[in-house]
């Protein structure tokens, strides 16, 4: 056991702050560490940096373009990323879509798609649940029918982040409705296709970053195909078990946390400051510790990764990292005080609303983040998963 | 960085669980306690001869040159067993304080104590301290002699059984005061002494000592006066990150018990296993257990680091860990029934230690208040 701190590590988290200090536009950044979505724009301009300096897909091999870091590289160079405001870029593309066509895609579809998708010349949609299917993602409709050299889709998407700026979606669709296995295949579609309408979703936050796809007889060529067909459920849980060791979000953690701590120290009115109320402050610390486990929990998953430890650390980090941001952000909202109820508008920071610079964007994010318990299988299908897999109950 | 066990560790691991399994099984621990008056000559041999006592110690300490994660790994498997001897207060509390103290009387017990010459414990936690650890009124005056130590100290672990206490008193200073606390060896059986023994809620045994007028030689006194804070500070780090992998360890035997009973338990013509209510209270209690043990990783790897920055992560682990102790261990109870508040049902007993852990050094409300002053000073 060495839980010492790689000095190369240490370096390398140098390097990468001295670049954002350099790099990243600070408007750009202070409007993102507000919580407000990111726009199409500052993404697409950001990517196009990343991609310039070859760290555009930082978990990317460098076969593919990317820089060939380390897991713990990796995962510096996120956080680094997000606690300096940086747009989150298209993470459809780079942790989702990007992993499965290099291993599952041929070398045609590998040129097509993963150079573009690095550069930011194609945003991706993820098109994975629909109205019907949530939890019970297998339970999908969405049907495509082989015709020639061509599949005919039609279906409902839904909850797609971002897909009003995307080019391509890459969705899972039933090509085997008889199957005994789940008959699913994984398909991508240019956006623009004839049959594709996308609806914006406006979030309790009056934010936009979901939208519905409909899917109306969209015909696509059977290279779309990525994999073998009715193989597609298989890749998909691929993709979500390279994620597990970042679902506890710890970057978006502590930011928040920072930012709580940056609200509760202002000197109000009379002088006093509500970090120093010694109830209020505890209460911080609660959370302070709570993120502690979580960091250490997220670099254990970094490690096990290599040691292929059986415990389901994605549902772990996934309950509690969602928990924790949901807590963080009631407590921002009732720091703020009169002020944290509020609406400021998402992208016109110089409005004239009332209450200090520093409200705006807290009540929206706060509102979108009730999503975290909910997205990426909600906590308690995670916590039955925990039971079931690993417990064997 | 990697958090696996290497071979040295994991030989260690393995030989400490082989002899809890096969010396610490229930039956034999509740006649240890309750008969046994919670302590086994024998054990404590064990604890010498295996080297166990030095495990954790650096080799110009007379150890084998481990560090925290080797006492971590003892503490666990103890905290699986809930061995009731002082292992920790010697090997642990004791044998840290003496090493940040430093001074050749200080080394030279620590040698001691390795090699079972002598069971010191450190005599230091007054009532009112609650986790501070400057929190002394007990006095050290100077005579033509050496000194004369008056006061009390509150709950000593392991103090039935020493035979030399690590005493701390004060010589100038008010109460809290950082400086003026210094350490003393004073004999079990010095006149004046008084010691009121005591069975803790685990079955563990500890004294409640009172110095009046105790005269001890000039050269009872350990390293230089009136500085003994920083040594205290240190032992206090070491033992609670030590107490927090022994939380894990019982935390983690009782959450697989309470899973093997949910499994044999049948109601309603199926194992109780099967609803998803208590399914998901297991898994609350897996992640409890596991960010505990992430916890004790991160404070483990700041027992080295300055001060502020050791003691921070030192609450952030005893407040994860405490709250995680009386969920897991009450939760093991609840989903027990009835028969997990009974005597003879071990998850109770795991419940009784898991709560004392909690309640000792500072509860997690204390810590969470030293957590607060770290970021109130930075804000």
């Amino acid at each position: 056991m060495n839980l010492e701190l790689d000095p190369a590590d240490v370096e390398f988290r140098e390097e990468v702050r001295a670049f954002l200090a350099k790099k990243l536009d600070s408007r750009v950044a202070e409007r993102n560490r507000r919580g407000f979505h990111t726009s199409c724009e500052d993404k697409r301009a950001w990517t196009r940096i990343l991609a310039e300096k070859g760290w555009a897909g930082p978990a990317w091999p460098k076969e593919y373009g990317g820089p060939g870091w380390t897991d713990m590289q990796v995962m510096i160079f996120e956080e680094e990323c997000f606690l300096a405001g940086a747009p989150l870029v298209d993470q459809g593309g780079f942790k989702l879509l990007g992993p499965v066509v290099w291993t599952f895609g041929t070398e045609e579809q590998k040129r097509r798609f993963l150079e573009p998708t690095r550069r930011g010349d194609i945003f991706w949609g993820q098109g994975f649940s629909e109205p019907n299917a949530g939890s019970d993602l297998a339970s999908l409709t969405t049907r495509a029918v082989r015709d020639g050299d061509e599949y005919v889709v039609n279906g409902h998407k839904i909850w797609t982040s971002d897909a009003h700026f995307a080019d391509y979606i890459f969705a899972l669709v039933k090509t085997d409705p008889e199957a005994k296995s789940r008959g699913i295949s994984f398909v991508v579609f240019d956006a623009k296709s004839p049959g594709v309408t996308i609806r914006p979703i406006i979030d309790i936050g009056e934010g936009h970053c979901l939208n519905e796809i409909f899917i109306d007889s969209v015909r696509l060529p059977v290279s779309n195909l990525i994999g073998e067909e009715n193989r597609g459920w298989s890749y998909a849980k691929f993709l979500l078990d390279n994620e597990r060791a970042y679902s506890a979000e710890v970057p978006r953690n502590k930011l928040a946390l920072n930012r709580l701590k940056a609200i509760a120290a202002t000197r109000q009115d009379d002088d006093r400051r509500l970090i120093d109320d010694p109830i209020f402050a505890s209460r911080i610390a609660q959370l302070e510790a709570e993120l502690a486990a979580l960091e250490y929990q997220t670099l254990r998953a970094l490690s096990d990764k290599l040691g292929g430890s059986q415990l389901p650390v994605g549902s772990i980090l996934k309950v509690r990292g969602s928990e924790l941001i949901q807590k963080i952000g009631e407590m921002q909202i009732e720091a703020l005080g009169e002020f944290g109820s509020v609406v400021y508008p998402e992208h016109n920071s110089s409005d004239s609303s009332p209450g200090p610079d520093y409200a705006h964007g807290v009540l929206a994010d706060f509102m979108y983040r009730r999503s975290t318990t909910i997205y990426g299988g909600t906590n308690e299908i995670q916590r039955t998963i925990i039971a079931k897999s690993f417990l064997g109950l | 960085m990697n958090f696996e066990l290497d071979e040295m560790q994991t030989l260690l691991k393995n030989s400490v669980a082989h002899w809890t399994a096969k010396n610490y099984g229930f039956e034999a621990r509740s006649k240890l306690v309750h008969e046994g008056g919670g302590f086994s000559e024998a054990h404590w041999s064990a604890f010498v001869e295996f080297g166990w006592l030095g495990a954790s110690l650096a080799e110009e300490n007379g150890g084998y040159g481990g560090g925290p994660i080797e006492a971590a790994i003892i503490m666990e498997e103890f905290g699986k067993a809930l061995v009731a001897e002082p292992f920790f207060a010697v090997g642990v509390l004791a044998a840290q304080t003496l090493i940040g103290m430093g001074g050749e009387a200080a080394i030279a017990l620590v040698h001691a104590m390795q090699a079972g010459e002598t069971r010191a414990v450190l005599a230091h936690t007054e009532a009112a301290a609650r986790g501070d650890v400057g929190c002394v009124s007990s006095i050290a005056r100077r005579t033509g002699a050496g000194w004369s130590i008056n006061g009390t100290k509150a709950m000593v672990w392991g103090g039935p059984f020493a035979d030399q206490f690590i005493v701390s008193a004060r010589s100038f200073g008010a109460t809290r005061d950082r400086q003026g606390i210094s350490l003393f060896l004073v004999p079990a059986d010095a006149p004046g002494l008084s010691r009121r023994n005591a069975r803790l809620s685990d079955g563990s045994r500890a004294a409640a000592l009172s110095f009046t007028d105790v005269s001890i030689p000039q050269d009872a006194l350990l390293g230089t006066e009136g500085g003994a804070l920083d040594a205290l500070a240190r032992g206090q780090a070491h033992g609670i990150v030590a107490l927090c992998a022994e939380a894990v360890g019982a935390m983690d035997r009782v959450l697989w018990m309470t899973r093997d009973y949910l499994l044999m338990r049948k109601q309603f013509k199926q194992p109780i296993g099967n609803f998803q209510a208590l399914q998901h209270r297991m898994a609350d209690m897996l992640i409890e257990l596991e960010l505990s043990r992430s916890v004790l990783y991160r404070a483990l790897s700041r027992l080295g680091s300055p001060v502020d920055e050791r003691d921070h992560a030192v609450s952030l682990a005893k407040v994860q860990i405490g709250k995680a102790a009386k969920f897991v261990g009450g939760q093991a109870i609840q989903l027990h029934g009835a028969i997990g508040v009974t005597e003879e049902c071990a998850v109770g007993h795991y419940f009784r230690r898991l709560t004392l852990i909690d309640n000792s050094f500072g509860s997690v409300q204390n810590h969470l208040q030293r957590i607060a002053a770290h970021f109130q000073r930075a804000a």
